[in-house]
């Protein structure tokens, strides 16, 4: 058997070990296969990619790394300011609280940037939780269209604890990625277009966590161990079943 | 942390069903040095007897439980119910040279009797599950495992419930753990992980007795997990992030400059 990719093999292994550590297992990863650092970090959607750029304002020209160039065309800056500030208006409509941060970059055929939203909840009470959104995208210049490339990353740890209850975490990631072409004549238009594609992502990727965490995890746990007596239910379901075959008699 | 320190912790860490898919992970990742899997086998030990694995013996149907509780050395392991021993390989958790064994003992006769019970209890609430009872500490306790599994690996996701109590039969107290880990990998990774201790005592200081304290436990600790699962939801989920802002529509983008000067956007908390 050939054998595996090793930089497949650490992103099977990131999407296995405990979602809660993965900053400590890629510190884990890169000390065992050094080769694969920059691979690593550069694919990776964590709140890692704050790396790119010190935050807005900071002034002096950044060191990141790849991509068309670390510090923005005054062009591409002047929409990155504006970005920041529709998206603190976003925050405070969606999250009522947290923190919100924009960052633009130049690219050969257009712009990137990452649109970062983090908000915690009931920080050291019995039921806790932290929300991380990571957009990172790309708006590539067409004849008359932009395409926008969105790769959206959301953290969300939960836990609670009680005497009865003992310990429960509900933790992890979930990545989507759309791509879109949509027209934009102008700067505002672009930040409108990157707003609605943010929007609609974070709405679908909330109903996924949702089902996820609250409706798929706990069904798994009922299928584990059931609460009621599994024979009463099979002959319940006996029943019904010969109810039904009665009545269609 | 040393490399072997590394994916020693790897394999701790490995979710249910999924230790394989690891270990393939750590042997491409560690080709420059293959020796380094090979000094796994502690690790993997450690793994089995921890997450109760379980395996099945050659000609029976009934799984098995591999667990520190259930070792008789040198790799070999015991089973009341079958009366056998067999060799367990830990990295390809596999049994082999199975033979009889015959349980003695102070603790021999309230094991099978509790055997007896749990054997009904389990099948009653667990569709899938593996259970064992033996003597341990020095023959002066009694330890009770269930462990059930599903996995559905073509569906993305995996889970295990483990219980593991601990019987004094000199002092009638009954203690041990509920763990329930539940992985679900589909474009993502998200892992339920709970642990909750059980404490009490059994007045009877019989088999039936010790059981139904079990289901009792079980039954309110289940009930528990599903409450916290509904109050996860609807506290700190909703606290984290709304569906929609309060005036229940999407926001207007191309207005979004507006909102900035003061008109009403919905809600108080953005009037100050």
């Amino acid at each position: 058997m050939a054998s595996a990719d090793p930089f497949d093999s650490a992103l099977d292994l990131l999407r296995r070990l405990n979602p809660k550590h993965t900053t400590k297992h890629l510190q884990s990863l890169i000390s065992l296969a050094p080769d694969l650092t920059e691979d690593l970090l550069s694919s990776l959607p964590l709140p890692l990619v704050q790396r790119i750029r010190p935050p807005l304002g900071s002034g002096a020209a950044a060191g990141a790394e790849g991509g068309g160039g670390a510090t923005p065309s005054e062009k591409v800056r002047r929409m990155e300011v504006k970005a920041n500030e529709a998206f603190d208006v976003y925050r405070e409509l969606y999250y009522e609280g947290g923190v919100s941060s924009v960052y633009f970059w130049n690219l050969d055929d257009g712009f990137a940037g990452v649109v970062l939203l983090k908000k915690e909840a009931k920080p050291g009470s019995a039921s806790e939780g932290s929300w991380d959104s990571i957009h990172v995208f790309e708006a590539i210049d067409r004849a008359r269209m932009t395409q926008y490339n969105l790769t959206s990353t959301v953290i969300l740890s939960l836990s609670t604890s009680s005497t009865g209850l003992g310990e429960m975490d509900l933790s992890g990631n979930m990545t989507r990625q759309i791509e879109q072409e949509l027209p934009a004549e102008s700067d505002e238009q672009q930040i409108a277009n990157i707003g609605k594609l943010v929007e609609d992502m974070e709405l679908k990727m909330r109903n996924l966590l949702q089902e996820v965490y609250f409706g798929k995890a706990k069904d798994v746990v009922g299928d584990l161990r059931s609460v009621g007596s599994l024979s009463e239910a099979g002959r319940d379901r006996e029943a019904q079943r010969e109810l039904i075959g009665s009545m269609r008699r | 942390m040393s490399a072997l320190e590394t994916i020693e912790s790897f394999v701790e860490g490995a979710p249910p069903g999924e230790l394989a898919d690891v270990i393939a992970d750590i042997k491409a990742l560690t080709v420059a040095d293959p020796g380094l899997v090979s000094k796994l086998g502690p690790a993997f030990e450690k793994y089995n007897e921890e997450q109760f694995a379980t395996v099945r013996l050659p000609g029976s149907s009934q799984p098995i439980i591999v667990s520190s509780h259930s070792s008789l050395g040198n790799g070999r392991y015991y089973d009341v119910e079958s009366s056998s021993s067999f060799e367990y390989d830990h990295a390809t958790q596999k049994a082999s040279g199975a033979q009889s064994y015959v349980l003695e003992g102070a603790q021999a006769e309230l094991t099978k009797s509790t055997l007896k019970t749990l054997s009904p209890y389990v099948k009653e609430h667990f569709p899938n599950a593996a259970y064992g009872v033996y003597p341990t500490e020095n023959d002066s306790k009694v330890a009770i495992i269930i462990v059930a599994n599903k996995y559905s690996p073509n569906n993305f996701w995996n889970g295990r419930w483990r219980s593991l109590y601990i019987f004094d039969p000199s002092s009638g107290a009954l203690e041990g753990s509920l763990k329930v880990d539940v992985h679900y990998y589909e474009d993502g990774n998200v892992r339920l992980l709970t642990s909750k201790p059980v404490s009490t005592s059994i007045s009877s200081g019989t088999g039936a007795g010790i059981v139904k304290e079990i289901g009792n436990a079980e039954k309110k600790y289940q009930d528990e997990l599903n409450k916290g699962f509904t109050s996860l939801s609807e506290g700190a989920f909703k606290a984290l992030r709304r569906q929609l802002p309060v005036t229940r529509q999407k926001i207007e983008w191309d207005k979004v400059a507006s909102y900035r000067v003061g008109q009403d956007i919905g809600g108080g908390s953005s009037r100050r």
